[in-house]
């Protein structure tokens, strides 16, 4: 297993620019998920590094080498496709020995690695089958077996969970979870959903627009966002982010939420600031805190949402443990931790 | 299956039996002529059912004696099979790729290219014959096998092109990405997926291209005038064309004609058969 590295790579289709200056290294061994909104450049990125579509300028290295150049069945790396791409006239046996065909292993070498993946993915009963007969789950296996056949240097996963039902999503997160773990490999995930990406990534790069907004373990980007996107995307419900005057009466800049709570907004330039809670930090108090009017209620069970408008944001959400008795109409306070808050300057990057 | 009233079921019945027999009397009808002796054919009125049947038509063209009648049908036969096979075998190996290309490779001179090849399939016959027939005259090709395996090829090849090509526009894309990052090059992905993928398509076009030039006549006629290149249709023509017409012999000619075509069809029925894309990729 290797790592990669890219150094300022672009790409454009014609005029237009879909990947800008992305600068990224990914360490051996390690699960690296692309996420963001849809269009945002993820998978292109990740057509790049597999070699189905050529960088228009940059670097890419795998490991020690310069790959930018190097055709894809050259580059050793595997990739899972959303709609796992199987070859339908073959059965799952030869599917999967399909790549160790190509690379002319001897006959014997091969029947004996398929049976091996086989028996890690437990597919050794579908051998005889062809694609066509077996269930959303089986193929998406199969699609994982073939790309792990030849021991590849790199896997990369494009949305492969993304026609799978719920809970068959949940119970192959957890398979590929554990098939990181059990081969060490590298990978690269990409993903738009959120959730995915906090629960398997090592490290998740987050992207909008062709470019990358931030990269960090999943507590990182949840803790310390860089930016109001960042901030935005990753959570559920999303954080709740409104805009502040800033008060520079009193020497260093604050932010007034009410009559009692000012907020330190230090290094803030301009008039204005965006300020960020997330829904989980926000407990409910009888008295004080950030006042609003309860506009809907849902229950969960396990917590409770409840929307809200007040003076300093319209179409609030706050998330309580439990099941709670607020009623919509209800006035209601919050009180939120200062170090819960999260400031960001008028440009939307972080204080 | 849902429910009809009888006399839709008797309507729907009587019609297709009527669109049987419109299909099948013309064959059935070439049979009793082809047993039937050249008495009971000239009688009149005309009997439907013959009084003796006689496979002596059969017996003379398929050689009985080393006649004449039989060598010019045998070659014909031969002439026949040599021209279609070998200009449909070439026709394919030329398709496949030109197909391929059509559907996956990028640029819009590509796709002009396409409209051009299918515009030469619409082109009549009369209006290039002459050209051609004076350029086969000046290379010395007339009345040789590879003249109809380059006219012919010029015909099936725009065809087979257009037929393979939108179907392979239906296989998806993922189909050939899968495959390179898998280890194979174009040729390898042609050849280990695409074509299986293919495969009722690519028989539909074999078969077809096989008909086109079994039953060409235009050309033959024009440019083959003895047993050396003659085929089948121009074979049967000249059996009438003599003084006395042998309906007898060119009804035989005629079923025995159909034996090889339909042959085909019978061998390729297995490889006809579609939904192969099934399981593939999740629509």
């Amino acid at each position: 297993m290797t790592g990669l590295t890219l150094k300022q790579v672009n790409k454009k289709f014609g005029e237009f620019p879909v990947i800008h200056e992305v600068d990224l290294s990914i360490d051996s061994g390690e699960l690296v998920v692309f996420v963001g909104p849809s269009g945002c450049g993820k998978s292109t990125l990740l057509r790049l590094i597999a070699g189905l579509e050529d960088i228009t300028s940059g670097e890419f290295w795998i490991g020690g080498q310069r790959a930018d150049q190097l055709l894809a069945a050259a580059r050793n790396i595997a990739m899972v496709f959303q709609s796992y791409a199987l070859y339908p006239h073959m059965t799952v046996a030869e599917n999967i020995g399909f790549p160790l065909k190509l690379a002319k292993l001897p006959r014997a070498r091969i029947a004996e690695k398929v049976a091996a993946v086989g028996e890690s993915l437990r597919l050794g009963a579908l051998f005889d089958r062809k694609p066509g007969q077996l269930s959303g789950g089986q193929r998406q296996r199969v699609a994982i077996g073939r790309a792990l056949a030849r021991d590849p240097k790199v896997l990369l996963l494009d949305e492969p969970l993304s026609n799978l039902d719920a809970a068959l999503r949940l119970e192959m997160r957890m398979e590929l979870s554990r098939l990181h773990k059990q081969l060490a490999a590298t990978m690269v995930y990409v993903t738009h959903d959120q959730v995915e990406a906090m629960t398997l990534a090592d490290r998740i790069v987050i992207m909008r627009e062709g470019k990358v907004e931030q990269v960090g373990t999943p507590l990182e980007l949840y803790s310390r966002p860089a930016n109001v996107f960042v901030a935005e995307f990753i959570g559920s419900p999303k954080m709740n982010v409104f805009s502040a005057d800033l008060d520079r009466s009193g020497g260093n800049p604050v932010i007034r939420l009410s009559e009692q709570t000012a907020l330190s907004a230090e290094g803030a330039a301009g008039s204005r600031v965006f300020a960020g809670i997330r829904p989980e930090h926000m407990t409910p108090v009888d008295d004080g805190g950030l006042r609003g009017v309860v506009t809907a209620v849902e229950h969960l069970g396990a917590d409770t949402l409840v929307h809200f408008d007040s003076a300093f944001m319209e179409g609030g959400i706050a998330r309580i443990n439990g099941i709670s008795g607020v009623r919509t109409g209800e006035n209601i306070g919050f009180q939120v931790a200062a170090e819960q808050y999260h400031l960001f300057s008028e440009n939307g990057n972080r204080l | 299956m849902t429910r009809r009233s009888p006399s839709q079921t008797i309507m729907i019945y009587s019609l297709a039996l009527l669109l049987g027999a419109v299909l099948l009397a013309p064959v059935l009808w070439l049979f009793i002529m082809s047993v039937s002796s050249t008495r009971d054919l000239t009688a009149l009125p005309l009997t439907w059912i013959p009084e003796t049947i006689s496979l002596e038509n059969y017996a003379k063209l398929l050689g009985g004696g080393g006649s004449t009648v039989a060598e010019s049908f045998l070659t014909a036969l031969r002439n026949s099979l040599i021209v279609a096979l070998s200009a449909t075998a070439i026709s394919l190996a030329v398709a496949v790729p030109a197909a391929y290309s059509f559907s996956r490779l990028p640029g819009r001179r590509r796709k002009s290219l396409l409209f051009v090849a299918i515009a030469t399939f619409m082109m009549p016959p009369v209006a290039i014959v002459l050209p051609l027939y004076a350029m086969m005259g000046e290379l010395g090709l007339l009345n040789t096998h590879l003249s109809l395996i380059l006219v012919y090829c010029g015909i099936l090849v725009p065809f087979t092109t257009w037929l393979l090509k939108s179907n392979f526009d239906g296989i998806p894309m993922d189909l050939d990405e899968a495959p390179i990052i898998d280890g194979a090059n174009r040729l390898q992905v042609i050849w280990h997926v695409t074509l299986p993928i293919a495969k009722p398509a690519l028989g539909a076009a074999a078969l077809m291209a096989v008909l086109m030039a079994w039953d060409e006549f235009f050309y033959a006629l024009l440019f083959t005038n003895d047993i050396r290149a003659k085929t089948l249709p121009v074979a049967i023509a000249d059996f009438a064309a003599g003084r006395v017409a042998d309906y007898g012999l060119i009804s035989a000619a005629g079923i025995l004609a159909t034996i090889p075509p339909v042959a085909l069809a019978y061998f390729l029925q297995k490889s006809l058969v579609s939904g192969l894309m099934s399981g593939s990729v999740k629509g």
